[in-house]
């Protein structure tokens, strides 16, 4: 499960990891990674439990991946811990549609291993705009789920759609204010069950967001504060891990979500550290000087000041993204003459938003 | 490289003030410059946020199921020509 699908990340999982396989569902593509002829065996019916099934890649802060590696014990208990938090009805068939593509943990937990482990069916079909949900779930019969994120659940309100009878909603990938999850239940007369996990975990609680202020913690799992870090661990995980977030335990199985770590920035689903895109920022052929940040944090994009007496903004940006995913890429890309750097080098986030802002003004009158 | 015409002007006006590309202006948007990847840098989330707003615009639900969506979300020009020919 690679963090993006850029083909020079696909490269280095291959080198990296003799014996990945490529698979697209969507043209049938089966493929080994690192140019080997493949193995057509088929998989076994009864898969060991320690059998290693997939591999999560988050991106790590030195440009290289880090990696997950997920044994079938690990899925077989987290998912059917999953199941009792979004409570996956026991007695009757779910019929899901999923918005969100399987490579994620949140797919993969959700749209492959519900299905093959709990009381749920999938749709084939992965759409993606709203038509394209509306017209997936009216092929199915009742009752419906919906799994999605925040900003295609936002997208589907928004078109105005009619919307077959939804039983529940379960959303992930961002978090979903309690007025926009009340909003989103009224739509749909549907119940919304948000999840939050991460890569190395999978789904660690989830909430009724419209109902609920704190996240009730999966019973395969123990949260821990260790100084000012959390950690979760749980007998199913290979290794205890640490949260890339900040939060407050409300006794042992409830916790207040507080917001990530500063350097770590989310946006569609992915995570990435800021830290790592300014290093690639640094790399580019042209840039002199450079920072890549977050204006604040429910921005949709990082934003970058860039010194280059070569590169225009779009140069920037079409260099970056050959490296970083396109939801990473900062927006708008303004480049300027100095950063406003202090004496000893660093870069104040007082004086950085102040010549941000200075910027975004003098851009708006401009356009005007 | 040809100069845009007056519905690929709207349409780049539509997409810069949709998607919020505070450093772009329309008339940057060359009708055959790819829209995302190496183009413009847009990404998923900005094509749903795109077909939303062409969709209360003109008047055209997108789907993917209709294969010249995919075509049509390369560039300006050939957005253009898309939604010229499939808007009541």
């Amino acid at each position: 499960m690679p963090f993006n699908r850029l083909e020079a990340t696909l490269e280095l999982i291959g080198r990296e990891f003799p014996g990945s396989y490529r698979l697209e569902a969507s043209d049938d593509l089966f493929e080994r990674l690192d140019g080997e002829p493949g193995e057509d065996d088929a998989p076994p019916e009864d898969i060991p439990l320690d059998q290693l099934c997939a591999i999560a890649f988050t991106s790590g802060s030195t440009g290289t991946p880090t990696h997950h590696e997920k044994f079938w014990r690990t899925l077989v208990v987290s998912t059917a811990s999953s199941a009792r938090l979004l409570d996956v009805p026991r007695d009757d068939t779910i019929h899901l549609v999923a918005t969100i593509p399987s490579q994620h943990m949140w797919g993969l937990e959700t749209a492959i291993l519900f299905p093959m482990l709990e009381n749920a069916a999938i749709s084939d079909k992965a759409p993606f705009y709203p038509a394209d949900i509306v017209s997936a779930l009216a092929e199915l019969p009742e009752p419906r789920g919906l799994v999605s994120s925040p900003v295609h659940l936002d997208a589907l309100m928004r078109s105005g759609l009619e919307v077959p009878s939804l039983d529940r909603i379960y959303s992930a990938t961002a978090p979903i204010s309690p007025e926009q999850a009340r909003k989103l239940e009224d739509h749909f007369s549907a119940r919304l069950i948000e999840a939050f996990g991460c890569s190395e975990t999978g789904i660690i609680s989830s909430r009724e967001t419209a109902r609920e202020d704190l996240w009730l913690v999966s019973d395969s799992l123990r949260i821990e504060a260790r100084n000012d870090d959390f950690i979760v661990t749980g007998d199913h995980l290979p290794e205890p891990v640490m949260l890339p977030d900040t939060i407050e335990m409300q006794g042992d199985h409830h916790f207040r979500w507080l917001g990530r770590h500063q350097d770590m920035v989310k946006i569609g689903g992915k995570r990435e550290s800021l830290s790592d895109l300014n290093l690639q920022l640094a790399a580019i052929d042209g840039v002199d000087d450079g920072v890549i940040f977050m204006p604040d944090s429910g921005s949709r994009h990082p934003a970058a000041l860039v010194v280059s007496r070569q590169l225009s903004a779009r140069a920037v940006r079409r260099e970056l993204g050959r490296h970083v995913d396109a939801v990473f890429l900062p927006r708008p890309i303004f480049i300027v003459d100095e950063l406003p750097r202090q004496e000893t080098g660093k870069i104040a986030r007082k004086a950085l938003l102040a010549a941000y802002s200075d910027l975004l003004r003098d851009s708006a009158r401009k356009s005007q | 490289m040809r100069e845009q015409t007056e519905h690929e002007r709207a349409l780049a006006e539509l997409i810069v003030e949709a998607l919020n590309l505070e450093d772009v202006k329309p008339e940057e948007i060359l009708p055959d410059d790819p829209l995302f990847g190496d183009g413009l840098g847009l990404d998923s989330i900005d094509a749903l946020e795109l077909a939303l707003a062409i969709s209360n615009t003109y008047s055209i639900q997108i789907t993917a199921e209709d294969e010249g969506v995919q075509e049509a979300f390369a560039t300006l020009g050939k957005l253009s020509e898309y939604i010229r020919e499939n808007a009541d």
